[in-house]
């Protein structure tokens, strides 16, 4: 897909703008806090119904405004006719929010995810190698609801299921009324385990790839610890019964904690690079090392979604090569010209600062929320 | 507040009507018969003091009994435990279900703060040890949902020690859905086809 016309009324500080988007996408350049970023994110919104920046929605509606409202058309890239216009708006009052496919609403919030086929590259990706594990569990699970049929599904089951558990172990009322929630905590966890296990086995060489390349030296790897002893299991009945054994096992931990201690809500990735001695990115990496990790985690995102869709996915570039030195952007800028022939949207600073397919890219202007075409 | 507004205001915490389905039922009161006006006020009025629950197994009842435990006609062998009273009436409209009920009132749900004690299982407990207690099977029909589930599972736990049958509805009904809602042949095969647990 790509994105051929955005609409927008009072998100951030973009009031009421109507964009016709190139075919290859554009280069967004205007200084910082004019709203360059707040483009991408509308942009995201449509494919996540969220901030990529983590912001709730009701800060998403401009100032002395009631409801804030994107309309994006998108086209398939292959020339056929089929459109798609995607529509999110979201009310302070009430705080409700609507989304609609082409005029209709989707029976479920989760249907209306994922059809831009976006992924977004900013400054702040690196936070899913410095911050804590939830972080990184987070992009698993971003990237695993808007590509895997059921994973969201068996997610959100997981965490009420897991809500309910831990409830009944506060509560402190004995095993019976706690280990009548194990069945469907256990399905659901294993389902969300295989979910993550298969995209990290999956898409792990190409990460250790991509990584390999941009930092011009040798590969990081990337290796998934489950928050249980997975006993070797293969499949995913496998992983339902060691789970089983795992929740046993903690059982006297778990009412001494008054919460559940085994499953993937305790899920870790550990980044390493190779070399003589294997050294885990987080404590021995350098700035430059980090940055790359994230953004190998996000090429690799962008290869899942041309796998899973057959189709290029919409790139989304907000400022990430100014905190890059020399020598990384520029083999990432090469990577990436030879990867992604699909619509590209970036935002730079300055002029100089769009290098990426900087003779193919229209230049576009922002000045407080204004977009000059 | 006038009194137009006050009764628009009480349709209005009806399920499922909004303020403008609201305004539109006192209007049509207003326009209609004084008579017909009456005759609701009055069914309302006894509806709301007549009926209570059934002092055996949680049934709307107009009677101390409701009409399936003051029958006398119902196979005493069995008990259809559902989660609330209105659920009762689904099965009954399939016909083919002649044991007893029992309501619990709910389901478990801990984050809610609702364990065993706000629900009726205490009853339920009383009426199988009772002396004269024909109850061999208990059918658990609660939702089919997470907490539907782990109530069912609770329940199993806590009656099959007691020497109890213990069945659950067969699947073919929907994750999530209210008995209320699953249609009568549906619900028909899923009680005939009930499986132990
Ligand atoms: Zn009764």
């Amino acid at each position: 897909m790509r994105l051929s016309e955005l609409s927008l009324r009072h998100f951030r500080n973009l009031g009421v703008q109507d964009l016709q988007i190139p075919e290859e996408g554009l280069a967004l350049v205007g200084e910082n806090a004019h709203g360059k970023s707040n483009l991408l994110e509308a942009i995201y919104y449509l494919e996540t119904l969220r901030s990529f920046r983590g912001a709730r929605d009701d800060q998403l509606v401009a100032f002395g405004q009631d409801v804030f409202r994107i309309v994006g058309t998108m086209e398939d890239a292959r020339g056929s006719d089929a459109t798609l216009r995607v529509a999110a708006a979201f009310q302070r009052a009430g705080r409700r929010k609507k989304v609609t496919l082409s005029g209709d609403e989707p029976p479920r919030l989760g249907d209306a995810l994922g059809h831009l086929g976006a992924v977004i590259f900013s400054p702040a990706d690196i936070a899913v190698v410095n911050d804590g594990p939830s972080e990184r569990r987070r992009f698993l699970d971003i990237v695993l609801s808007l590509n895997t049929d059921g994973y969201l599904e068996a997610l959100q089951r997981y965490r009420h299921v897991l809500a309910q558990r831990n409830a009944a172990l506060r509560e402190n009322r004995g095993q019976s009324m706690v280990r009548i929630w194990d069945r469907h905590l256990v399905e659901f966890g294993a389902r969300v385990v295989e979910g993550r296990r298969r995209w990290l086995r999956d898409r792990g060489p190409l990460f250790s790839r991509y990584y390999a390349e941009v930092s011009g030296g040798p590969a990081a790897t990337l290796e998934y610890r489950p928050g249980f002893a997975l006993e070797g299991a293969t499949d995913g009945e496998e992983v339902e019964t060691a789970l089983c054994r795992a929740l046993e096992a903690s059982s006297s931990r778990e009412f001494r904690t008054g919460t559940t201690v085994v499953g993937p809500h305790r899920d870790e990735v550990r980044f390493y690079l190779e070399g003589e001695r294997e050294l885990d990115v987080r404590e021995f990496g350098s700035g430059g090392q980090r940055r790359t990790v994230a953004l190998a985690l996000r090429l690799a995102e962008a290869a899942t979604i041309r796998e899973v869709r057959g189709r290029e996915p919409v790139i989304l570039l907000d400022d990430v090569f100014a905190e890059l030195d020399a020598g990384r952007s520029e083999r990432i800028l090469d990577l990436m010209e030879r990867e992604e022939t699909g619509q590209v949207i970036l935002t730079a600073p300055k002029e100089s600062d769009v290098r990426f397919r900087s003779d193919a890219l229209p230049r576009w202007h922002i000045r407080c929320g204004q977009i000059e075409a | 507040m006038s009194v137009i507004e006050e009764l628009a205001r009480e349709f209005g915490r009806l399920p499922g009507v909004g303020p403008k389905t609201a305004q539109r039922l006192v209007y049509h009161l207003l326009k209609s018969s004084p008579d017909d006006g009456r005759r609701l006020a009055g069914a309302i009025r006894e509806a709301m003091e007549r009926i209570r629950p059934c002092g055996r197994c949680g049934n709307f009842a107009e009677a101390e009994l409701c009409d399936v435990c003051a029958s006398g006609r119902r196979d005493e062998d069995v008990v259809c435990v559902v989660e609330e009273a209105f659920e009762v009436a689904a099965v009954e409209r399939t016909g083919s279900y002649r044991g007893l009920y029992h309501v619990l009132g709910g389901h478990l749900s801990p984050l809610d703060g609702i364990g065993p004690d706000e629900l009726n299982v205490a009853q339920l407990l009383e009426r199988v040890r009772a002396p004269e207690s024909r109850i061999r099977e208990l059918i658990l029909a609660t939702s089919a949902g997470v907490e539907g589930e782990a109530t069912a599972v609770y329940l199993e736990g806590l009656f099959r020690p007691l020497g109890l049958r213990v069945t659950r509805l067969a699947r073919g009904i929907p994750v999530g859905s209210d008995l209320e809602y699953v249609d009568g042949s549906t619900l028909a095969e899923a009680l005939s086809g009930r499986r132990e647990m």
